[in-house]
C-alpha cells in the first residue's frame, strides 16, 4: 500500500477539512481560469494540485517541505476555482489551513514573516510608524485599511467625496484587519490580533475602502461591512466626464462580495463609457496581486498582471479603472512595463480618482 | 529501470521536466479512485520532442503515459508501473481551420471549449460536448472516445475524427486517415487510435470534422411516475426518427439529491426527462419538439413544458446542471466515487437497467443514482459511499460487478464515453473476451516493448480494487 512519509505534519487546521478534501472529485474544472495554472501549466499549481498536496501532507503520503509550502503559497485567492468547482469544495479554506499547518511546521517565507511582524509591532502591514488615521467624529464607522492609510492623499480624497455627498463617516485609530495573518497561515498570531482589533474597532457595522478588508471584516470579524462604493452610488449626482475606459473587477468584488454593478453604475452616472474586457464581471481575470503571491513570487504575480493589462489593451481604450488598491498597484507596474516594451499608453486609475473628477 | 532526468531535460528543456516527489504525487492520480506515482513528468512542446522522448523510452523500456487535463475517471493516466507522464498541454496549437472542407486540424493539447471559441466566428463548432469540455484536451477526448449530452445527435469523438498524426512507440511519426468524410482506403487506423487510451501511440495532431452552429434551439421537460414510461418515451423518440440534440434522464435518487441540496422543488417522480432539439429552421425544430411532446403524453408524461426562451431553458436544465454538486452533498459522510460510471445499454433496456441499478445499490449498502444521455443509451451512475471504510470498498466492488453483469446480460457495453483505463478492466475483459487476443496482437505489433500506457484495457489487472493504492484514506 501507500508508502508513508518519514515525518507526518502535526495538523492543527487541515485535519478539520479531511472530509471536504474527499469531496474533491479531481475533475480539474478548477483549471479553467486559474491564473496560476494558466501561467505555469503544471497540474501541481492549480487548485486541484493544491488539494492533492494538502491531502498528501495531512496523511503523511508526502513529506512536508519547502517545495510543498511554495506550491501552497502560489495562489492569488482569486476565488475563480470556487465558482467552477462542481462539488462546492471550500478550496480557499483548505489552502489557508494547509498554509497554517505549514507555517506552524516552520515553512513561513521571510517576506511573509516580515509583514506579520510589521502588523504586530505597528498595526499596519508596512511597519510604518508614521501611519495615522485621520480621526474625525461622525455617524457611521469607517474602516480605512492599511493600504489607504499609507496613502494619506487618497484617503483624504475618499473622505472628502463622502463629505460632499453628505455621508458623515466616523474615523478612529485603527489597526490592520488581520487578513494577511489569516491568509498567510499565521493563525496563532491572528487569534491574539483579533482580540486587539475588536478592542480598537468595536463596531457591528462599518463602511470600508478596500475590497479585501470588506470581505474580511465580514468573514473574520462578523462586522456588517459595506464598501464605500455601495454607499456612494446611492447619493452620487450625474456628471458628464465623457471618458471611455475599461473596468477591472477586483476578485474580492466580483466573486467575493458580488459587487459587480455598483462600480459600473457609478461610472455610468459620471458619463464614463465602459468597454468591457473579454473576461469581466464574474468571469474577470485576476490581477495577480492577492493571496500573498505579490510578496512570495513577484515574477509570477507580474506575469499574471501583464496578462490582464494586455487584455485591457485589447479593448482599444487606454484607461483601466479598478476599485482595489492592490489591483491598482500591480496593474500600474505591469502597465508601465508593457508601455515601455510595446509602446502602448495604458493608464491605471482607481475609481475614487474618477469620482473625484466627476464631483469637482 | 532508471530514468535519466538529465536526458529528458536535454530534449524538452529544464523547465519542462519535473521529478520532485510533490509533483509526482499530484500526477499519480486523475479523477478515478486510484493512485500510483510516475518517475518523471515531461512536457513536450513539439512533435520532434515527442519523437525523441519515445526513442529514449523505447530504447530503455520505460513506460510512457500521455496525459491531457487528467480528468479521466477510469485511471487511464495513472502510471501503474511508474515511468514518464507526458503532459501534452503545451502542444496546444490550432493548426488550421478549413470551413470550406468542414474540418480543422489541432494539436492534442488544445482544450475543447477553446477550439469552440475559435470556431464560433466561422459559425462552426466541434460537436462532442463532454461536461469537462472547459478543461479537457482533444488528445484526452481522442484517447477515451469522449462524447457528452449532444452525442444523441452528433455521435462521439470517433465520429468526428477523420485523421491524425501519431508518434509510435519507436518514435516514428505516421499520418493516419484522410481529410475526407468517407474513406474506404484499407484499415481505418485513425479510428482505431480513437479510444485506444494512449496504448498504441501518442496522438500529436487530430483532423476533426466540424459542424455548422445551429441557429435555433428549444428545450422541454416531462415528469414520469414510472421509470418504464420514461424509458419507453426515450426509446420511442429515437425510433420515430426524431434526432433530438439532447435527451437526458434523471432518476428519483438524482431528483431527491437535487431537492435536498438545492431546494429546487423538482417533482417527486420516478424520472424526469429533459429533451432538446436544435437546427437551422425554427419551424423544423418546433415540429420535432411537438412530436416529442406527443410521445411524452402517450407514455404518461406529465408537467410537460417546452420553451425556446433562454431563461426558461436555463430553469429547465437547472436541476440537471446542479445534480453533480447535489450528489456530493446527498448525505453526510458519503462521497462520490467514479465507479461503474458510464455504461451504455440498448435503448429498450434503459428503464430496466436503471431499476436494476437501484436494486443492486440496495443489496450492497451503497447509494447509486442513474442519469445521463439516455437518448444515446448512455447511463451515468455514481457510487456514493463512506470512502474511509474498507468494508464499503468491498460493497462497491460487489455492486460494480453486479452492475456490469446485468449490463452485459442485456446486451450493453462497459463504457459509453469515459473509457476503460483499469477501473473497468475486469468488466471489459469479461465483455470482450472473444476479441482480447486480437487486441493484444495489435498492441504487440505496434508496441513490442509494451511501453505505451501499459496495464490498461485488455492488459489491466484482474482486480481494480487492489491494482494500486486508493487515492482515499481507508481505515481497516
Amino acid at each position: 500500500m501507500t508508502i508513508k512519509a518519514k515525518t507526518k505534519i502535526k495538523s492543527k487546521y487541515l485535519k478539520k477539512y479531511e472530509k471536504e478534501m474527499n469531496m474533491c472529485i479531481r475533475c480539474a474544472y478548477c483549471f479553467e481560469k486559474c491564473p496560476v495554472i494558466k501561467e505555469t501549466q503544471w497540474d501541481t499549481d492549480g487548485a486541484r494540485g493544491k488539494i492533492i498536496l494538502s491531502y498528501g501532507v495531512l496523511h503523511g503520503e508526502i513529506e512536508h517541505s519547502q517545495y510543498v509550502a511554495d506550491k501552497l503559497f502560489q495562489c492569488t485567492f482569486c476565488r475563480d476555482c470556487m465558482e467552477r468547482c462542481p462539488s462546492n469544495v471550500s478550496i480557499l479554506d483548505i489552502i489557508s489551513s494547509a498554509r497554517a499547518d505549514l507555517v506552524d511546521a516552520g515553512y513561513a517565507s521571510d517576506t511573509h514573516k516580515h509583514v506579520i511582524d510589521n502588523i504586530k509591532s505597528t498595526g499596519n502591514i508596512y511597519g510604518d510608524t508614521e501611519v495615522i488615521s485621520p480621526e474625525r467624529e461622525g455617524k457611521t464607522p469607517l474602516f480605512i485599511g492599511c493600504q489607504y492609510l499609507s496613502r494619506p492623499n487618497k484617503t483624504k480624497k475618499y473622505i472628502k467625496i463622502l463629505e460632499k455627498l453628505d455621508i458623515n463617516p466616523q474615523v478612529q485609530k485603527e489597526i490592520c484587519c488581520g487578513f494577511p495573518m489569516e491568509a498567510l497561515g499565521f493563525r496563532k498570531e491572528f487569534k491574539t490580533h483579533k482580540e486587539k482589533f475588536q478592542k480598537t474597532f468595536p463596531f457591528k457595522e462599518a463602511i470600508t475602502f478596500c475590497p479585501t478588508c470588506t470581505v474580511f471584516l465580514r468573514e473574520g470579524h462578523e462586522i456588517d461591512a459595506k464598501h464605500v462604493l455601495q454607499v456612494i452610488l446611492e447619493k452620487l449626482p450625474k456628471a458628464d466626464l465623457g471618458m471611455k475606459v475599461t473596468y477591472h473587477d477586483p476578485c474580492d468584488f466580483s466573486r467575493g462580495l458580488k459587487i459587480i454593478d455598483e462600480p459600473r453604475k457609478i461610472l455610468e452616472k459620471l458619463g464614463v463609457e465602459i468597454i468591457e474586457m473579454k473576461n469581466s464581471k464574474e468571469q474577470s481575470n485576476c490581477c495577480g496581486g492577492g493571496g500573498g503571491i505579490l510578496m512570495s513570487d513577484q515574477s509570477l504575480s507580474d506575469s499574471i498582471a501583464k496578462n490582464r493589462i494586455k487584455e485591457a489593451i485589447e479593448t482599444g481604450v487606454d484607461i483601466v479603472v479598478t476599485s482595489c488598491p492592490t489591483c491598482e498597484t500591480v496593474l500600474k507596474k505591469a502597465a508601465t512595463e508593457i508601455n515601455e516594451s510595446e509602446g502602448t499608453n495604458m493608464v491605471v486609475r482607481n475609481i475614487e480618482d474618477i469620482i473625484w473628477k466627476g464631483l469637482k | 529501470m532508471k530514468i535519466d532526468v538529465n536526458k529528458l531535460k536535454e530534449i524538452v528543456g529544464e523547465d519542462n521536466v519535473r521529478d520532485n516527489i510533490a509533483d509526482l504525487y499530484v500526477y499519480s492520480s486523475d479523477a478515478s479512485v486510484h493512485s500510483s506515482k510516475p518517475d518523471a513528468v515531461v512536457r513536450p512542446g513539439s512533435v520532434k520532442e515527442v519523437q525523441e522522448i519515445m526513442r529514449y523510452a523505447n530504447k530503455n523500456k520505460i513506460p510512457v503515459i500521455p496525459r491531457g487535463a487528467g480528468s479521466g475517471m477510469s485511471g487511464q493516466t495513472v502510471p501503474l508501473s511508474g515511468g514518464i507522464v507526458l503532459d501534452m498541454k503545451h502542444m496546444d496549437k490550432i493548426i488550421e481551420i478549413r470551413p470550406e472542407d468542414v474540418l480543422c486540424k489541432v494539436e492534442s493539447g488544445v482544450i475543447n471549449d477553446e477550439l469552440n471559441r475559435v470556431l464560433q466566428p466561422y459559425d462552426f463548432f466541434f460537436p462532442p460536448t463532454p461536461s469537462s469540455g472547459r478543461i479537457c484536451t482533444i488528445g484526452g477526448m481522442v484517447g477515451t472516445n469522449a462524447s457528452g449530452v449532444r452525442s444523441v445527435k452528433y455521435g462521439a469523438t470517433r465520429d468526428a475524427v477523420i485523421g491524425m498524426k501519431v508518434v509510435l512507440a519507436n518514435g516514428d511519426l505516421v499520418t493516419l486517415g484522410s481529410n475526407t468524410k468517407v474513406d474506404s482506403s484499407g484499415y481505418q487506423l485513425a479510428k482505431l487510435m480513437v479510444g485506444s487510451e494512449g496504448t498504441l501511440g501518442i496522438v500529436v495532431e487530430a483532423t476533426l470534422q466540424i459542424s455548422p452552429l445551429p441557429k435555433y434551439r428549444s428545450m422541454g421537460v416531462a415528469n414520469f411516475l414510472a421509470l418504464e414510461d420514461a424509458g419507453r418515451m426515450i426509446s420511442k423518440t429515437i425510433a420515430t426518427g426524431i434526432t433530438p440534440s439532447m435527451l437526458e434522464l434523471m432518476d428519483n435518487v438524482a431528483i431527491t439529491a437535487v431537492n435536498n441540496a438545492q431546494n429546487l422543488g423538482l417533482p417527486d417522480v420516478a424520472a424526469i426527462v429533459i429533451f432538446e432539439c436544435n437546427g437551422m429552421l425554427k419551424e423544423a425544430v418546433e415540429y420535432d419538439m411537438g412530436r416529442i411532446k406527443k410521445i411524452c403524453k402517450k407514455n404518461n408524461g406529465t408537467g410537460i413544458r417546452v420553451s425556446d426562451d433562454p431563461d426558461e431553458m436555463t430553469r429547465i436544465y437547472e436541476g440537471r446542471k446542479k445534480l453533480f454538486p447535489s450528489l456530493s452533498k446527498y448525505r453526510e459522510g458519503l462521497f462520490t466515487t467514479a465507479l461503474a460510471d458510464d455504461m451504455a445499454v440498448p435503448m429498450s433496456k434503459i428503464a430496466d437497467t436503471v431499476h436494476e441499478i437501484h436494486e443492486i445499490a440496495k443489496r450492497n449498502n451503497v447509494v447509486m443514482s442513474a442519469y445521463g444521455h439516455c437518448g444515446a443509451g448512455l447511463i451515468h451512475t455514481k457510487i456514493l459511499m463512506d470512502t474511509n471504510k474498507k468494508s464499503q470498498w468491498e460493497d462497491a466492488k460487489r455492486a460494480v460487478k453486479e452492475v456490469y453483469s446485468y449490463v452485459h446480460k442485456v446486451g450493453g457495453t462497459t463504457s459509453g464515453e469515459h473509457g476503460i483505463g483499469f477501473s473497468k478492466g475486469p468488466a471489459f475483459k469479461q465483455e470482450k473476451k472473444d476479441s482480447l487476443g486480437m487486441m493484444k496482437a495489435i498492441k504487440k505489433a505496434l508496441d513490442p516493448n509494451n511501453i505505451l500506457n501499459p496495464h490498461k484495457l485488455m492488459d489491466s489487472p484482474d482486480d481494480w480494487l487492489t491494482a494500486t493504492p486508493l487515492r482515499y484514506q481507508v481505515n481497516t
